[in-house]
C-alpha cells in the first residue's frame, strides 16, 4: 500500500492533479485579489484622495506613450478590414456602404478592443514590471514600513490616469482607424472619399459612442488594476518578476475580453 | 519598554519559522539578533515592523514610528535622494501640513549630513555606491524621529572600512536620538561595536541570550560555535 502511494505521487497523473489544483487556487486567489483592491482603489478615489501631479505623469506615460503602437494597430486593422470588403462591396452595388460599415465596426468593437490589446502590451506589462521590481527589491515594503499606503501612492494614480486616458486614446485611434479605412477603400476599390464619409454617418449613433467611451473607462480601470494586482503579488527575483508580467498581460486579455462580451450581451443583444 | 516582544510564533507553510520567542529592549538600548541564514532573523523584523501578521504572541512598542533599514537599503529607484529621504514627510498627512519645501530641505541637508553624504540630493540610487545607499537609507529610516529602529543586516555586502562606518552610525543614532533599536547581523564586528545584547536563533527559537562580553566567553555550544565559525557542534547547515 506505501509503495503503491509513493508511485501514485510519481505518477503524471497525480502531477497533474496538482498542477490543476495549483492553477485553480492560483485563479481565486487572483481573482479575489484583484477585487479587494479594485475596492481598496476606489475607496481612495471617491474620498477624492488622489495626487494629481502623480495623476498628470501617468497620464503621459498612458496615453502619450502608448499612442503611436495603438494608433498603428487600430489603423492597421482598419485599414485590413477595408481592404477584405471595399473591392467586394463595390462590385456588389454596395459602395455607399462601406463607410458606415468600417465605422461601425471601428466604433463598436476594433477601436476600443484593439486600443485595450496595444495599451496591455504596451502599459500594462511595464506597470505590472515596475510594481513586481518595487517588490522583489523590497520597496513596497520600504513604503509600508515608512507607513505611505502602496495602493494610495501606486494604484490610485495609475488607475485614474488609466479611467482618463484610455477614452481619450480610443477617440485618436477610432478617428485614425476610419480615415486609414477611407484611404485603403479608395486605393483598392477607387471609392471616392465623399461616398465613404457619407456613409460614415449613417453608421455612427450615438448610442455607439456611449458604450465605446464606456468601455474604454472599464477596459482603462481594468488594464491599470489588474497589471499593478499582478505585479504587487510578485515574489522572488528576476523570474518573479517575469511571471508577474506575462500574468499582468494574460489576465488583462482576459478581462477585456470577458468585459467586451458583457457589454455586448448587455447592449446589442 | 521601547520594544516588547511576548512568545511569537509565526508559521508559513506549516513549519514554525518563529517558535515562542520573547524579549525585550529598552529604549536607547541595541539588541543584535544572530543565527544562521533562514533561523528566522529576518521574519522577527518584518513582525514587529507589521510587514507581515503574526500568527500568536504579542508585539509592543513605543508611541512613534518603527523605522526599517532594510538589508538591500530598498530606496525607491526612481526617485532621487532629496525625495526618498523626504518620501514620508512629503506622502503622510501628518507632515505634509507640517513642513514646507523649504523646511523639507533643511531637514533632508540635516539628515544626510548626520550620514555623511552632504550635497548628493539630486542623486539617483543607481549614481550611488552600495554603502551610500545604506547610508541614506539610514536617513530616510530616521527622518521622521522614530522611537525604534529596526536595522537588517546592515554591513552585508560592505567593505570592512563602510562596515566600519555603518555601525559607528548605529551608535550615534542610538545616542541622539534614544531609540530602541534592533540589529540582524552575521558578523561580529558588528555585535562588538554597537550591541548592549544579544539574542542568538536557530530553527526559530532563542538558543541564547546574554552580552557581547558573555557571547564570547560562553560555554552555549551554539554561542561558541557561532562565535568560532565552527562546523562541529548543535546547529547544522544541512539541517536548514
Amino acid at each position: 500500500m506505501r509503495n503503491f502511494r509513493l508511485y501514485f505521487k510519481q505518477s503524471a497523473t497525480y502531477q497533474l492533479y496538482l498542477l490543476f489544483t495549483r492553477q485553480v487556487n492560483d485563479f481565486f486567489t487572483t481573482l479575489g485579489d484583484i477585487t479587494k483592491k479594485t475596492a481598496d482603489v476606489f475607496s481612495y478615489i471617491f474620498k477624492f484622495e488622489i495626487d494629481r501631479k502623480a495623476v498628470l505623469e501617468q497620464s503621459a506615460r498612458f496615453g502619450v506613450s502608448s499612442l503611436p503602437i495603438t494608433l498603428s494597430i487600430v489603423g492597421m486593422s482598419a485599414i485590413i478590414v477595408s481592404m477584405q470588403v471595399a473591392g467586394e462591396m463595390v462590385k456588389q452595388g454596395a459602395g455607399n456602404y462601406v463607410g458606415q460599415l468600417v465605422t461601425m465596426l471601428i466604433v463598436r468593437e476594433d477601436g476600443v478592443i484593439m486600443s485595450g490589446f496595444a495599451i496591455i502590451s504596451m502599459i500594462g506589462s511595464s506597470l505590472a514590471a515596475e510594481i513586481a521590481t518595487m517588490r522583489v527589491t523590497e520597496q513596497i515594503d520600504a513604503m509600508k514600513a515608512l507607513k505611505v499606503d502602496p495602493i494610495k501612492y501606486l494604484f490610485v494614480p495609475r488607475v485614474v490616469s488609466g479611467i482618463i486616458m484610455m477614452p481619450l486614446v480610443v477617440i485618436v485611434a477610432s478617428v485614425v482607424g476610419v480615415l486609414g479605412g477611407a484611404v485603403a477603400s479608395s486605393i483598392v476599390s477607387g471609392l471616392s472619399y465623399r461616398a465613404f464619409f457619407e456613409s460614415v454617418w449613417y453608421g455612427l449613433y450615438m448610442k455607439d459612442i456611449q458604450v465605446c467611451l464606456a468601455k474604454a473607462v472599464v477596459f482603462g480601470a481594468t488594464i491599470a488594476i489588474v497589471s499593478c494586482t499582478c505585479g504587487y503579488n510578485a515574489k522572488g527575483g528576476a523570474k518573479g518578476v517575469g511571471i508577474a508580467t506575462t500574468k499582468a498581460v494574460v489576465w488583462s486579455f482576459v478581462a477585456i475580453a470577458i468585459w467586451d462580451l458583457l457589454f455586448a450581451a448587455a447592449f446589442f443583444f | 519598554m521601547s520594544i516588547t516582544v511576548k512568545n511569537l510564533v509565526k508559521i508559513f507553510d506549516n513549519k514554525k519559522v518563529i517558535d515562542d520567542v520573547s524579549f525585550s529592549v529598552k529604549d536607547g538600548e541595541v539588541l543584535a539578533v544572530v543565527g544562521f541564514s533562514g533561523s528566522g532573523k529576518s521574519t522577527i523584523l518584518k513582525l514587529i515592523c507589521n510587514l507581515i501578521n503574526l500568527d500568536r504572541g504579542e508585539i509592543e512598542t513605543s508611541l512613534g514610528d518603527v523605522a526599517m533599514v532594510f538589508q538591500y537599503s530598498a530606496l525607491f529607484d526612481s526617485l532621487n535622494v532629496f525625495d526618498n529621504i523626504a518620501f514620508a514627510l512629503k506622502e503622510r498627512k501628518e507632515f505634509r501640513k507640517k513642513f514646507n519645501q523649504e523646511q523639507l530641505e533643511q531637514i533632508v541637508a540635516q539628515k544626510l549630513k548626520l550620514v555623511g553624504l552632504e550635497g548628493i540630493e539630486r542623486k539617483f540610487p543607481s549614481e550611488l555606491s552600495g554603502g551610500m545607499q545604506k547610508r541614506v537609507s539610514f536617513a530616510r529610516a530616521i527622518v521622521t524621529e522614530p522611537k525604534t529602529i529596526l536595522y537588517d543586516e546592515p554591513t552585508s555586502g560592505l567593505d570592512p572600512i563602510s562596515s566600519t562606518l555603518i555601525e559607528d552610525y548605529i551608535v550615534r543614532v542610538k545616542e541622539e536620538t534614544q531609540a530602541a533599536s534592533i540589529v540582524v547581523t552575521h558578523q561580529m564586528s558588528t555585535i562588538q561595536r554597537t550591541a548592549d545584547k544579544v539574542i542568538m536563533l536557530y530553527q526559530g527559537q532563542i538558543v541564547f541570550k546574554g552580552t557581547p562580553k558573555e557571547m564570547l566567553s560562553s560555554s552555549n555550544d551554539y554561542a561558541r560555535q557561532f562565535v568560532s565559525a565552527s562546523l562541529d557542534g548543535p546547529m547544522q547547515m544541512l539541517a536548514e
